[in-house]
C-alpha cells in the first residue's frame, strides 16, 4: 500500500545550511497494517506524512502509496490520489462555520459527489465515529474528543484506503484517547491502512502494533507488535 | 442544480459579501477605467465618422480678386481658369461659388450667431472655385500651379483646417486611452490583491479541501467566479453611464454645431461586447495570476 525505497529529503535552511528530514528511508507499509511512527520533534515524522500526501516531493529515491509512484504523478491526478488517502489532524481543523453534518459532508461534496449519496454515508459514517447525536452541534460546543471523533469522520468518510493521523490524540487527555485508539482500531479492522505518527508511549504500549521509529531521519527500529521506547 | 455548483456559487456569493466595501470599491475601480475606456472607442467613433463625412465634402478653395485687395478677375480670366483646371489630370470635378452663394452658405453655417452674420457685408466674401481631387494628397499640384493666375486671390486646402483638428482630437482621445489602461493595470493589481485576501481568509477551507481531494478548479472557481463577476458588474455599471450621457452630449453637440454628424445610442451599444469582453477579460487574468501564486504558497 506504501512503499519507500532510499527516501531521501532535506530542507534548505538559509545559504547552504541543509536540514536532513529523511535519509535513505526504505519502508513497506502493507494493504490493512496499522503502523505507528514515533520518534522525537524533529525526527522526521511530520515531513514522512507530508510525502504520503504529495504536499512534498522526494528528493531522491521512490515513494509508491495506493498504486500510484508520487514522483511521477501528474499534478492534475493529485486530487485522485488524496481520495485515497484520510487525514487526522492533531488540532481536528474543524470548519467553526459548519455544523458536524456540514464538516463532515463537506468532504464529499468537495469532490462532487451527490446528494443523495452524502445522504447516505454521512449518517453512517457519524454513527460508526459514535457523534451521530451531535449531527447538528457547532464545533465549539464539543469536546476535543468529539471534535477528533469529527474529524475521523471526516476522513474516513469517503472510505479512503489509507488513513493518516498526525498526532491524532496529542491534545486530548489519556482516557478520551483511549476512545479515539479504539475508534481508529476499528476503522483499521474495516481494512483501511492505518498510519499514526505519534509521541504517545502509553498509547503505543497498549496497542501492541507494528513500530517504526525514526531518529535524524533514519529509520532506527522497525518492530512488529512493539512498544514505544526500547523495552529490551 | 448539482451540487457542486451551488457550492461554488455560494462560494462566491460568500467571497463578495465577506468584505462589501472592498467588492464595492473594485467594481468602482473597473467602472473608471471602463468608463475611459469606451470613451476613447467612442471617440475613436466620433472621429471616424467625422473624418468620413468631411473628406466627401473637402476641397481646395481658389478664392478669386474682386477688387479689394488685388485687381478684381475677368470674365476672360475667370473661363480660362475654369478651362486650364478641367484639364488638370488631378481635379475630380469644378465648382463655382458666386459671392452670393458664398454669403447663403455662409448664413446658413452661422445660422445660431446672429450677430457675426450680421457683422458681415454680403459681398465682402470673395467668389471661388471649389475644386474637389481625384486624390486629395495632390494639392501641391494644384496650388503651385494656379496660385501666379491673374485673378487668383488665394489658394486653400481644405484638408489641413481638418487635419489641424484631427490631430488635436487624436492627442485628446490617445491621452484618455493612456490614462484608461493605466486605470485598467491598476484595476488588475486591486482584483488579484482582493482574491488573494479572499483566499486567504478561506485558506482553512481550502488546505482542507485539498487534502480530501477536491480538484484543483474546484477550489479555485469560486475565487475565479467573485472576480469575474466584480469585473462584469463594472463592465455594467460602466456602460451604462455611457449609454446615459453619451447619447445627451452628442445630441446637444448636434443642436449647436452643424459641420458635422455625431454618433449617437448605436455606437453606445456597439461598445458594450468590448467592455464585457474587457471588464470579464481582466477580472479572469488578474485572478488566474492571483491565484496561482496563492495555490503555490
Amino acid at each position: 500500500m506504501i512503499r519507500l525505497q532510499n527516501v531521501t529529503k532535506t530542507y534548505k535552511r538559509g545559504g547552504d545550511d541543509e536540514v536532513i528530514a529523511l535519509n535513505d528511508v526504505s519502508l513497506e507499509i502493507d494493504k490493512g497494517e496499522f503502523v505507528f511512527i514515533v520518534g522525537p520533534s524533529g525526527s522526521g515524522k511530520s515531513t514522512f506524512m507530508k510525502l504520503l500526501t504529495r504536499e512534498q516531493l522526494v528528493d531522491s529515491g521512490e515513494l509508491w502509496v495506493a498504486g500510484k509512484d508520487l514522483n511521477a504523478i501528474r499534478s492534475w491526478k493529485i486530487p485522485a490520489l488524496r481520495r485515497d488517502i484520510g487525514y487526522v489532524f492533531q488540532d481536528f481543523k474543524l470548519l467553526p462555520n459548519k455544523s458536524v453534518r456540514e464538516n463532515v459532508a463537506f468532504a464529499l461534496e468537495v469532490i462532487g459527489k451527490s446528494r443523495r449519496e452524502i445522504d447516505i454515508r454521512v449518517p453512517e459514517v457519524l454513527e460508526l465515529v459514535g457523534i451521530e447525536e451531535k449531527a447538528d452541534a457547532m464545533p465549539h460546543e464539543l469536546s476535543g474528543g468529539q471534535q477528533q471523533r469529527v474529524s475521523v469522520a471526516r476522513a474516513f468518510v469517503n472510505s479512503p484506503r489509507i488513513l493518516l493521523c498526525d498526532e491524532p490524540t496529542g491534545n486530548l487527555d489519556p482516557s478520551t484517547s483511549v476512545g479515539i485508539m479504539k475508534l481508529l482500531d476499528r476503522i483499521n479492522r474495516t481494512g483501511a491502512t492505518v498510519v499514526m505518527a505519534t509521541h504517545d508511549q502509553h498509547i503505543v504500549d497498549s496497542m501492541r502494533r507494528r513500530v517504526v521509529e525514526l531518529e535524524n531521519g533514519v529509520v532506527v527500529r522497525d518492530q512488529s507488535r512493539g512498544v514505544y521506547g526500547y523495552a529490551g | 442544480m448539482p451540487a457542486r455548483w451551488r457550492y461554488i456559487l455560494s462560494e462566491a456569493g460568500k467571497g463578495l459579501r465577506r468584505n462589501v466595501l472592498m467588492t464595492v470599491a473594485v467594481i468602482l475601480s473597473i467602472t473608471v477605467s471602463l468608463t475611459l475606456l469606451g470613451a476613447t472607442l467612442l471617440l475613436r467613433d466620433q472621429i471616424d465618422l467625422a473624418t468620413d463625412d468631411w473628406v466627401d465634402q473637402v476641397e481646395v478653395s481658389i478664392f478669386l480678386c474682386d477688387g479689394e485687395t488685388c485687381p478684381a478677375i475677368t470674365p476672360e480670366q475667370e473661363d480660362q481658369l475654369r478651362e486650364d483646371l478641367e484639364a488638370q489630370p488631378v481635379v475630380d470635378e469644378v465648382l463655382y461659388e458666386s459671392k452670393e452663394e458664398a454669403y447663403e452658405r455662409f448664413t446658413e453655417l452661422f445660422q445660431d450667431q446672429p450677430n457675426l452674420v450680421e457683422a458681415v457685408e454680403p459681398d465682402i466674401l470673395p467668389a471661388s472655385f471649389r475644386v474637389s481631387l481625384v486624390d486629395p494628397d495632390e494639392f501641391l499640384v494644384i496650388a503651385q500651379q494656379f496660385e501666379a493666375y491673374p485673378g487668383v486671390e488665394d489658394i486653400i486646402d481644405q484638408r489641413e483646417v481638418l487635419t489641424q483638428f484631427l490631430n488635436f482630437t487624436r492627442i485628446v482621445r490617445n491621452g484618455a486611452l493612456a490614462v484608461a489602461l493605466i486605470q485598467l493595470a491598476a484595476a488588475a493589481l486591486l482584483i488579484g490583491n482582493t482574491i488573494l485576501m479572499s483566499a486567504f481568509a478561506r485558506r482553512e477551507q481550502t488546505s482542507i479541501m485539498k487534502l480530501v481531494g477536491a480538484s484543483n478548479w474546484y477550489i479555485r472557481l469560486p475565487f475565479f467566479l467573485e472576480a469575474v463577476i466584480t469585473g462584469v458588474l463594472g463592465a455594467v455599471v460602466s456602460w451604462g453611464l455611457l449609454y446615459v450621457v453619451v447619447p445627451r452630449v452628442t445630441e446637444g453637440l448636434s443642436a449647436q454645431v452643424l459641420l458635422m454628424p455625431f454618433i449617437g445610442v448605436r455606437e453606445v451599444w456597439e461598445a458594450a461586447p468590448v467592455l464585457l469582453a474587457s471588464g470579464f477579460g481582466i477580472a479572469a487574468f488578474s485572478s488566474i495570476i492571483a491565484l496561482w501564486f496563492f495555490q503555490d504558497s
